[in-house]
């Protein structure tokens, strides 16, 4: 899953961004508004995170602007004004949560996956369930049937992605695309070990190999 | 209550009455005097005639009574004499039985006189000297016809004057309607700004009130540019605070820092204070209370964006309805009434089962906010202890009793009461009664 932070306070940037590669999101951090406006819209992200203060450009026009452009990404509003009067403003300019400084870590990280979840038609889970199996993203463990199997930083990414995208086609550049920030040099091969590693976990048809396409995560029945 | 029109048609009604009065009865002292002095030259006349018909005779002075003219001969005439000669008098045949009173001094005397049955009298005296001695003739005249004229004419007036006070008055009652009426405007467009159905005082109004209404008109714009401002400066302070406040959180939930849970603990607790305590001042500070006159809530305009907000926030498919009459408008301002409301609503769908329902309806002397929902509902002998220890109801929650708190601030701002009864969806029902906006409180 790869997020947009747009932040200006590097303090709670560095604070979140951290936070949130040990949750195992690739992220993007960006503390001017113009360029989130541009990036926003070019990049394919999975979530994106928003203040509202911004210099450059005001969060809620770069809010508009990303709408306006048809970026139909979930926006999870980050803000210190609390007001009912500015979340009603925020809701009507596209956001799709609204969370409030100061929060808890742990409250961004549900809203978070939540949102996530909600965006991929998975609405209304405590826990990611696809395919037979029910991953915990807090302990990073996914558990088929009544086992509960480990899993390293990087399957737990993959997986997670895999299964919030059940039964789709996925190809190895999407999958370097959303898996990895903009930084990351992105090594197909890497991909095609996570994946042999996690089918050697959950068993061989868990996930298909469409030649030359991509992958496809089937599910463990 | 003190009235222009009033006042105006009191001092009208005593300037009238006064000057009338005054004119009236100046104008019949004059009158009256002239007539005396026209009856005076008369009366002189009938005297002189008497004393040309005295004459010496056998028995010394002899009035020539043949020669006198009838209505001396004809009883309660209407004109009388007396004649005084030392040692003698004589009086005519009208006056009958009565005696002409005596007057010390001649002419025309101040006063009247009574006469033969009823009469009252108009006297003069005159002295004269004939044949050797001093002879005072009395001469009267009945005055009674002239009084009773003067009495018809009085009535007559006083109803005339008062028709014609009665005319005026009504004429100046519309006079002063007619030119009050811009007053009566302004008036009603006050009311207005007061029931939120304004936001400005029309400019066109006379020059007389040009001043008055340009210097509300710029007030308003003044306190409605201070609100925002303040809003802004405190939406910025609560920024710029809230903002370290949140990198501590999160530095707070270190994993480093789980090696010291009391630490941690400790920490977190504090931050939560300051957190919770800068939440309440900012929403307070942000309040408008009733300082602008001329803001507004509309209910079906707002609610829906509010219902989609709250609908997000709790996104647990939470059934939330609203009712409120078509075209209500509350008289507060926008953000205070969607920040009571949102508090309200939020802290129902933290507890509600299924369903949250608003209700908002008017009352004799001002609307009824009822926010219920199928929640566990609060036994009633908590309700009134979470009432009065400063409310901390959605606890444990969602962390901070925060929402009810800001909805007691608001209320207070506004008089309005807060009770907490059962709902009957089954949960709590939050009922807000809120007054109409007193014109001057």
């Amino acid at each position: 899953m790869r997020l947009l932070l747009v932040e200006d306070s590097v303090g709670l940037a560095d604070e979140l961004v951290t936070g949130l590669q040990r949750q195992g999101y690739a992220v993007d951090w960006l503390a001017d508004g113009r360029d989130a406006a541009r990036q926003g819209s070019c990049e394919p992200y999975d979530l994106m995170i928003l203040d509202l203060g911004l210099p450059g450009k005001p969060g809620l026009e770069v809010l508009r602007d990303w709408r306006a452009q048809g970026v139909a990404t979930p926006v999870l509003v980050l803000t210190a004004r609390a007001s009912w009067a500015e979340r009603i403003e925020g809701l009507k300019a596209g956001a799709d949560d609204y969370l409030c400084k100061p929060f808890h870590p742990e409250e961004l990280q549900l809203r978070i996956q939540a949102l996530l979840r909600r965006a991929h038609g998975l609405a209304n889970q405590p826990q990611l369930e696809a395919g037979g199996l029910q991953l915990d993203e807090a302990r990073q463990v996914v558990r088929c049937g009544a086992e509960d199997i480990e899993l390293t930083a990087a399957e737990f990414r993959l997986l997670r992605y895999l299964m919030l995208h059940p039964g789709q086609l996925l190809s190895k550049g999407q999958l370097a695309e959303h898996l990895y920030d903009g930084e990351t040099e992105r090594d197909s091969n890497v991909i095609e070990v996570h994946i042999n590693r996690l089918r050697g976990k959950l068993g061989r048809t868990a996930i298909e190999t469409r030649r030359g396409q991509g992958y496809r995560f089937a599910g463990v029945r | 209550m003190r009235s222009i029109q009033r006042r105006l048609g009191f001092g009208l009604i005593g300037v009238l009455l006064g000057a009338g009065l005054l004119l009236a009865q100046s104008t019949f002292w004059m009158l009256d005097a002239g007539l005396r002095r026209y009856l005076q030259d008369d009366l002189r006349e009938q005297a002189e005639a008497l004393l040309t018909s005295l004459a010496r005779g056998r028995n010394g002075v002899q009035l020539d009574e043949p020669r006198l003219p009838g209505v001396y001969q004809r009883p309660y005439s209407g004109h009388y004499f007396r004649i005084d000669l030392p040692g003698e008098s004589w009086r005519s045949r009208s006056l009958w039985d009565h005696a002409l009173t005596d007057s010390s001094t001649t002419g025309l005397q101040a006063g009247l006189v009574d006469g033969p049955g009823d009469q009252r009298l108009l006297l003069y005296r005159a002295d004269y000297r004939r044949f050797g001695q001093t002879i005072s003739i009395s001469v009267a005249s009945d005055y009674t016809p002239i009084l009773q004229a003067y009495r018809r004419v009085q009535w007559v007036g006083c109803l005339l004057g008062l028709g014609v006070l009665v005319l005026v008055v009504l004429l100046q009652r519309l006079t002063v309607r007619r030119a009050l009426r811009p007053l009566e405007e302004v008036r009603r467009q006050v009311e207005q700004l007061q029931q939120g159905q304004r936001q400005a005082l029309d400019p066109g109004v006379p020059v007389e009130l040009e001043p008055l209404v340009a210097q509300i008109n710029h007030l308003l714009r003044q306190t409605e540019s201070t609100l925002q401002r303040s809003r802004h400066a405190v939406g910025n302070l609560g920024h710029a605070l809230k903002t370290p406040l949140a990198v501590l959180s999160s530095l707070a939930a270190r994993v480093e820092l789980a090696a010291c849970p009391e630490l941690q603990a400790s920490l977190q607790e504090q931050l939560a204070q300051i957190e919770q305590r800068l939440a309440r001042e900012l929403g307070r500070a942000r309040l408008a209370g009733e300082a602008l006159p001329a803001s507004h809530f509309d209910c079906a305009a707002e609610l829906p964006g509010l219902f989609a907000t709250l609908a997000m926030v709790h996104n647990r498919g939470l059934a939330l309805d609203w009712q409120a009459p078509p075209g209500l408008r509350l008289p507060w301002d926008r953000e205070d009434v969607l920040e009571l409301l949102g508090n309200l609503l939020d802290n129902a769908c933290k507890w509600a089962r299924t369903r949250v329902s608003l209700e908002i309806a008017g009352a004799p002397e001002g609307w009824v906010v009822r926010v219920d929902d199928d929640g566990p509902g609060m036994a009633a002998e908590f309700r009134g202890e979470a009432l009065n220890r400063g409310i901390r109801l959605d606890e444990q929650v969602a962390g901070h009793g925060l929402g009810l708190a800001i909805v007691r601030d608001i209320l207070d701002a506004w008089h309005g009461r807060l009770a907490l009864q059962d709902s009957p969806l089954g949960g709590l029902r939050v009922a807000i009664e809120l007054p109409a906006r007193q014109e001057a409180s």
